[in-house]
């Protein structure tokens, strides 16, 4: 039985009393508390991703030593809401000639592909959709609907920029696939299992006893992910697929209005998604540092400590966009396949017998003695 | 509503149709679409019987080798059909009449 | 109820989109139509509690059959996209004329009645208590039987991925034409 939202609530006695409101109508009261949690995640997420392009606004304009957006309400807060209404009162072009079916799915998917991965993020212990014990092959898997969305963007709009873009960013999407997975395959077998409940509750709320220092292999894996992670998500300096330099703005040239809205707010809740995994598999996610009691108003604590590191990881992705440079196309393949692979082969094969040469403990239980 | 019978029913459904989309399209790709179809019918009978009839899980390693089988067949088929249209500048199925070349 | 729910829906997406892929006419529609089918057949897995086979549905084929699909059609679009259409449904030549098109039916139509003869007697005697508790975890039990039982299929289905690489980026590669 995978452990859900419900299921946690359950183990209190309020819950007793709300079944009591509900006249024993358990199925409805656990509808209705999949939903808000479902409405609250969901709109969580769309904010954070609108608060993204202003942290990128507002960040690119630090790094380069200007104010950045400033109007919009207590220093330029609002400026995301001002655009998301400007987007939605924008009139919806569609070229004459795209293939009209096909141009209305493809943001569709993208949208769908991010946020069904939500579903399986662990925010806090009990502040999580459904504890799926296949969850991290569960993310990756459905993430991928992202690269058809890419790809048909492109295709359905009929231009020969949107085409190059799609086609690059389908291939790079399923390209960087494999050496992210593999390297999530390594923290799976330190694990020993694919719920995140499973992964999280493994390590300890210090840094000794995270996975990336677990072991060297461990710790190399990290760094895979994230380079990979950048990639997946079209972010710079791997943002091939929408050079603006070389394709106008690649897939989405063609789109207007709330789709092109879209394709940005997926592209931006992707990443923060990729960067709560990379917590939750790495850093320690949820875990309070040297507490080991698992209480409901402890669940306050916990997300703030997995929003805190994940954020942390989302300004270090939009750090990295405006101080690289743009890679190219060959050289984007070659580091997929002659760099990212062999080394995340090498480390799941190091993980594997590090397993079994020192019986599953880490470097900091070696060295310390078991804590 | 759920049973054994429904899901043998759709399996034939899926099985059926692909078949007829090998018959009647002319488009090599379009024949591995209904390939990938079949493919899947059999992979959903064996776990629908590995439910409901058996209490073991050899239904699943049994469709998760179908899938797997699936992923290289496709993979294979779709680097002939590129190679067979570098060389016939089309994949028309009636077009692929000799071994050589 | 849910579970219900799921079913209902999952089983009328997966038969809409595989007729779908029978009728439209264009290959590119037909290859969104067969994500549809999978996606659906994903959803029948997680009825049916098989949680990782429907899990390496999607990631199989959603993010590797289907895009390597789009990108074959993409790769031989060629002049088999310009309309040589053939009077019956419209249909560019290479999606099919109308004696194929019958040839399909009437093969559809014998398959279909031949598995309703052998149906009928199975649904006569078919359980439709299911086996086994609700939900239970398959990962584990899943992994001890492909490394105990299975190991052989295991390793060969390795060896045959590895030859389907290699198989394919060989054949694929470009050569000089001659």
């Amino acid at each position: 039985m995978n452990q859900t939202v419900v299921s946690y609530l359950a183990q209190y006695e309020f819950f007793d009393f709300l079944v009591a409101i509900f006249k024993n109508n358990q199925s409805l009261l656990s509808f209705l508390i999949y939903l808000i949690f479902a409405l609250l995640i969901v709109g969580m997420c769309a904010t954070i991703g609108g608060l993204g392009t202003y942290a990128e606004r507002k960040i690119s304009a630090d790094i380069q030593a200007r104010i950045g957006p400033n109007r919009v309400g207590p220093y330029g807060l609002l400026q995301f809401l001002a655009d998301g209404v400007k987007m939605i009162i924008k009139e919806d072009i569609m070229p004459a000639t795209a293939d009209k079916m096909l141009f209305y799915l493809a943001p569709l998917l993208c949208l769908t592909g991010v946020f069904a991965t939500l579903a399986v993020l662990p925010f806090a212990g009990g502040f999580i959709m459904t504890d799926l014990n296949v969850g991290i092959f569960y993310l990756v898997a459905i993430s991928s609907l992202v690269g058809v969305g890419v790809f048909l963007g492109g295709y359905a709009s009929n231009s020969k920029w949107s085409m190059l873009g799609g086609m690059r960013g389908a291939s790079q999407i399923i390209s960087y696939e494999i050496p992210v997975t593999i390297s999530i395959l390594a923290i799976t077998l330190l694990a020993g299992g694919m719920g995140f409940g499973t992964i999280v509750s493994n390590q300890g709320g210090l840094p000794h006893q995270w996975f990336m220092f677990h072991n060297p292999f461990a710790f190399l894996a990290t760094f895979v992910y994230f380079v990979g992670a950048l990639a997946e998500t079209n972010r710079a300096p791997f943002d091939l697929p929408e050079a603006e330099s070389e394709l106008v703005s690649g897939y989405h040239t063609e789109y207007t209005g709330m789709r092109f809205g879209f394709f940005a707010l997926a592209e931006y809740i992707e990443v923060f998604v990729v960067c709560g995994v990379a917590t939750a598999l790495f850093l320690g996610g949820y875990n309070i540092p040297g507490l080991d009691i698992d209480i409901l108003p402890l669940q306050a604590i916990q997300f703030t400590i997995f929003m805190t590191k994940t954020l942390l990881l989302y300004y270090v992705v939009i750090w990295i966009r405006w101080t690289f440079p743009r890679l190219r196309v060959d050289q984007l393949m070659s580091i997929c396949w002659k760099y990212l692979t062999p080394i995340a082969i090498f480390n799941l094969v190091g993980c594997a017998i590090w397993m079994v040469a020192f019986n599953g403990k880490s470097i900091a239980e070696l060295v310390f003695g078991s804590h | 509503m759920m049973s054994l019978a429904s899901y043998l029913i759709i399996s034939m459904v899926l099985f059926v149709v692909g078949l007829m989309v090998m018959i009647a399209r002319k488009n090599i790709v379009a024949i591995l679409l209904g390939i990938e179809l079949i493919l899947n019918a059999a992979a959903l009978n064996f776990v629908a019987y590995s439910r409901y009839v058996t209490s073991n899980l050899d239904g699943h390693i049994f469709s998760l080798f179908i899938i797997v089988v699936a992923a290289a067949e496709a993979a294979v088929g779709l680097a002939i059909v590129i190679r067979f249209f570098q060389i016939k500048e089309t994949i028309h199925v009636d077009e692929a009449t000799q071994l050589r070349n | 109820m849910f579970l219900q729910f799921l079913f209902i829906s999952s089983a009328i997406l997966t038969l809409a989109c595989t007729v779908a892929v029978l009728v439209t006419k264009n290959l590119m529609h037909s290859c969104v139509f067969l994500l549809g089918t999978l996606v659906g057949m994903a959803g029948l897995y997680a009825t049916l509690g098989a949680d990782f086979v429907a899990v390496t549905q999607i990631m199989v084929y959603m993010g590797g059959v289907v895009i390597l699909m789009l990108f074959a059609v993409m790769l031989t679009g060629g002049k088999d996209f310009v309309s040589r259409a053939q009077n019956l449904l419209g249909l560019p030549a290479s999606m099919g004329n109308k004696w194929t098109y019958s040839m399909g039916i009437f093969v559809g139509v014998v398959f279909i009645l031949t598995n309703v003869k052998l149906l009928s007697s199975i649904i006569k005697t078919t359980p439709t208590k299911t086996i086994g508790n609700d939900f239970p975890s398959t990962v584990t039990q899943l992994g001890h039987l492909l490394v105990k039982d299975h190991v052989l299929a295991f390793e060969i289905s390795s060896v045959l991925l590895l030859g389907a690489l290699v198989g394919a980026a060989i054949i694929a590669r470009p050569r000089k034409q001659n």
